[in-house]
């Protein structure tokens, strides 16, 4: 089944060849590490605090954190399709207009024994994708309608395999679990800051110096945790794209549909001020590509560099 | 102490005995399914033919052999029982419908035809799908066949009496990408 795309791309022998399932592989250690990572800071963070605020505390300060944090996330959760959908106030694909987006979807439904999604159209004039939901049975998948009007059937595909690799891999769920690590240790830091004020003016002069070393410690580590949390949970969502492009392959068998359409994406980009429908930043990592802008892109970006997957695609 | 050493072996080997019949069932009911999927697409294929030979009928009167060349096709796909029939007559059939559509090209009326049209893109749609359907079986045969082979798998393979599967072979020259654009 793989040998009809290897013999149609004589080039794949030149370069380095990459399995798709080794990359998928790959990514799923890599992820789950970083998640460790988060975590382990996660339980580090509450430790230094809780020696420089008060041992006694060190329970109470992490089941707060976790509490509050899942309590907000949770709801988040449940109803992300629906957030998602009516934040970009997209309207429900038509079965006659979009007959080549439900194709395109019954045909990767098929590839990836997924059940089928519901299938939505944003209005806007820069091409781009989302999918959304909590597992594959709730899960939606949303196309710009510059999407729709402007790749061919083959990119399409591309496109849509790559937004049911998603909902394939779990990353909805992946990504809400890092929200919920990420939000308690921003929430840990800031209950730390607060806290300082009241709990240095009752007992500053019992065992002051090594006190004001924990506290300085304490707070470095408060104000640096939410950042590297962040940096980290941003890393595994590039990660994640690249797990979703190779994923998407694996659906198609077909790497220049997706390659094409990230090249038309590339070249299409339309300006910040001349788009026709605003999106939310925090809707950012659910996007096929980041709808905001490409010129930096490092540690603090949602998507991984469009040549860098491009190139990444050329080369399965 | 030795006996709950001995009683936590037992209870593992009984997770591992558990875990890996319920695995095979599980890989072999998505093979099941699959197939049953392109099942699906293959007669879906075959309902839409008699609504393509009635919009086409008018336009291609002088094409007798081909038209029924179709049909006789149709014919045989209904009559077959077993799924390797089914696969071999939705081949025929679906060589058939490409040569038919490739004559349609003559035929500028026809082409304008919106019924027609419509049909044309759904035929495409679902050879698409087949394909797909198609590789998905043999993906599942591939997990279902690494999970047989590979250790510890092979072990309760042979204990459950499991034996790697045959891919579903497709003929050469069905195997190019189709290209349709809209």
């Amino acid at each position: 089944m793989e040998n009809s795309i290897e013999k149609g791309n004589p080039k794949r022998e030149k370069i380095g060849h990459l399995s798709f399932h080794d990359q998928i592989q790959r990514n799923k250690i890599k992820s789950a590490l970083m998640i460790g990572v988060i975590f382990i800071f996660f339980i580090i963070l509450g430790y230094v605090i809780s020696l420089a605020v008060d041992p006694g505390y060190f329970f109470i300060i992490m089941i707060f954190a976790t509490i509050f944090s899942l309590t907000y996330v949770i709801a988040g959760y449940y109803n992300s399709d629906k957030i998602a959908l009516a934040s970009v106030r997209a309207k429900p694909a038509s079965k006659t207009e979009h007959r080549m987006f439900y194709h395109s979807v019954e045909g990767i439904s098929i590839a990836s024994g997924l059940p089928m999604p519901r299938l939505y159209v944003m209005e806007s004039n820069e091409i781009n994708a989302f999918a959304s939901g909590r597992n594959p049975e709730n899960a939606v998948i949303c196309i710009t309608t510059a999407a729709f009007e402007k790749l061919n059937k083959q990119e399409l595909e591309g496109v849509v395999a790559h937004e049911m690799s998603h909902i394939a891999n779990y990353d909805i769920r992946f990504m809400t679990l890092t929200a919920v690590l990420v939000g308690m240790i921003s929430i840990i830091a800031q209950l730390f800051l607060r806290s300082l004020w009241f709990s240095n003016m009752g007992r500053g002069n019992r065992d002051s110096k090594g006190q004001a070393i924990l506290i300085l410690l304490g707070v470095l580590f408060a104000i640096l945790a939410p950042i590297v949390a962040q940096i980290v949970s941003l890393a595994i969502s590039r990660k994640r794209e690249y797990a979703a492009d190779a994923t998407g392959v694996k659906f198609t068998r077909y790497p220049p549909g997706l390659a094409n359409a990230l090249k038309k994406i590339k070249k299409e980009h339309v300006p910040e001020s001349e788009k026709k429908q605003k999106v939310a930043k925090s809707m950012a990592p659910l996007f096929i590509s980041d709808p905001f802008k490409k010129k930096i892109t490092g540690l603090f970006s949602t998507h991984p560099d469009i040549d860098d997957r491009i190139n990444k695609l050329e080369r399965m | 102490m030795v006996l709950w050493i001995i009683v936590g072996v037992i209870a593992l080997i009984a997770i591992f005995f558990i875990g890996y019949f319920n695995r095979f069932i599980t890989l072999e009911n998505r093979i099941d399914n699959s197939l049953s999927q392109i099942d699906v697409q293959l007669k879906k294929r075959v309902d839409l033919v008699p609504n393509l030979m009635n919009s086409v009928k008018g336009y291609m009167k002088h094409e007798k052999s081909i038209m029924t060349e179709v049909t006789n096709a149709r014919k045989a796909f209904m009559g077959a029982k077993t799924m390797e029939q089914k696969f071999a007559k939705g081949a025929e059939l679906q060589h058939a419908l490409k040569s038919i559509l490739a004559l349609a090209e003559n035929y500028p009326q026809l082409k304008a035809n919106e019924n027609f049209l419509h049909l044309q893109q759904e035929l495409s749609a679902i050879e698409d799908k087949v394909a797909y359907a198609r590789q998905h079986y043999n993906d599942s045969i591939l997990s279902y066949n690494n999970i047989t082979k590979r250790f510890p798998g092979v072990i309760f393979a042979s204990i459950y009496g499991k034996k790697p599967k045959k891919y579903f072979e497709i003929p050469k020259e069905e195997r190019s990408v189709p290209k349709v654009e809209f």
